[in-house]
């Protein structure tokens, strides 16, 4: 019995460190800490988890989600898409509340500046399903934004961010630190 | 050989009973994590304040999880601001990007991230971290040319 209890706590322990970066077909992004990781997670609500405090849909788009990894039940945090547009997680992984899916991807571990557990996903294979791209933040800001159809980025064309800098300035200010600024920025 | 068995059992249950709410009050600044925990756009001390406001307000638009950053370093994922759990790119965050709260809530840490629920904002300093006057902004692209003096 004693070897079978000693067993159970060694076996449970690797998973704390494990490489997830078998198979994974992540794009590296030359980040200081990142680490390729390939793993199966449920995707969750996190204030589900933690609070007990759960939405249907795990809020449908509106909360941040969660990965509850397979191989050790760890809680990963997708802060991240693929895209490099200054994108989240939730609208690739939201449509799969409470689903099993594989997902791959770059692990930020920095534990200096409490980075671990982090993540930025690239791409979800629901299961039985085929892979595809984590992608989707601007086609879906495009759909909910119609009039502000134009050229360059969303960054530059979306309307709570324009009223913010209206509002607020590039450096949060206000107009009058702002041209002060342009004076040796530009 | 009995006391074994528990020990056992919590390693392999671990992190999952480690989800204990503790009532906290927290002051820092409002940051974008992506930012800051994956040195995309350089190092933790220029991707925050004033330098990187504009960016900021991006990435709080753009769904990416914002934190409140301590003045001990600790990074604390913020889950819900003032009741509000539109958390994924919604106007609560997006209106305090950067300022520097004091934040009374309920914190939950598992797996090495603290995540904090905040409950009510005490006090909102507004902007104060002016770090642009080391860095100028990050990234270099914030503020469009158009905005150059003529």
């Amino acid at each position: 019995m004693i070897r079978f209890a000693l067993i159970a706590t060694l076996a449970a322990a690797p998973a704390l460190a494990q490489d997830f970066s078998e198979g994974s077909e992540a794009r590296e992004w030359g980040l200081f800490a990142e680490q390729k990781a390939l793993f199966t997670a449920t995707v969750s609500d996190p204030l589900c988890e933690l609070a007990g405090d759960c939405a249907d849909d795990c809020g449908g788009g509106t909360r941040q989600v969660v990965l509850i990894r397979k191989a050790d039940n760890a809680m990963v945090f997708p802060l991240k898409n693929a895209q490099s547009a200054f994108n989240g997680a939730v609208a690739d992984l939201a449509p799969f509340c409470g689903q099993t899916v594989d997902v791959d991807g770059l692990l930020i571990e920095d534990p200096e500046i409490g980075a671990t557990n982090v993540y930025l996903v690239q791409r979800i294979r629901p299961e039985g399903g085929e892979w595809q791209r984590a992608n989707t933040w601007t086609d879906n800001w495009a759909e909910k934004n119609p009039e502000t159809e134009g050229p360059g980025p969303w960054f530059r064309r979306d309307p709570r961010v324009l009223e913010e800098l209206e509002r607020e300035g590039y450096l949060g200010l206000g107009e009058e630190a702002d041209q002060e600024f342009f004076k040796d920025w530009f | 050989m009995r006391a074994m068995i528990p020990l056992a059992l919590a390693a392999l249950a671990g992190p999952a009973l480690a989800a204990d709410g503790e009532r906290v009050q927290v002051t820092g600044e409002v940051i974008d994590t992506w930012c800051y925990f994956s040195g995309v756009m350089g190092g933790p001390d220029a991707v925050v304040g004033t330098a990187h406001h504009t960016c900021a307000l991006w990435c709080s638009a753009g769904g990416i999880p914002v934190g409140l950053l301590a003045p001990d370093g600790t990074v604390y994922m913020v889950l819900k601001m003032e009741g509000d759990d539109e958390n994924a790119g919604g106007d609560t965050n997006l209106r305090i990007a950067s300022h520097t709260i004091e934040a009374d809530g309920m914190l939950y840490r598992r797996d090495g991230l603290n995540y904090l629920i905040v409950e009510e904002v005490i006090a909102d300093q507004d902007i104060v971290n002016a770090t642009h006057e080391d860095f100028g902004v990050i990234p270099g692209f914030a503020i469009p040319d158009s905005e150059a003096p003529e």
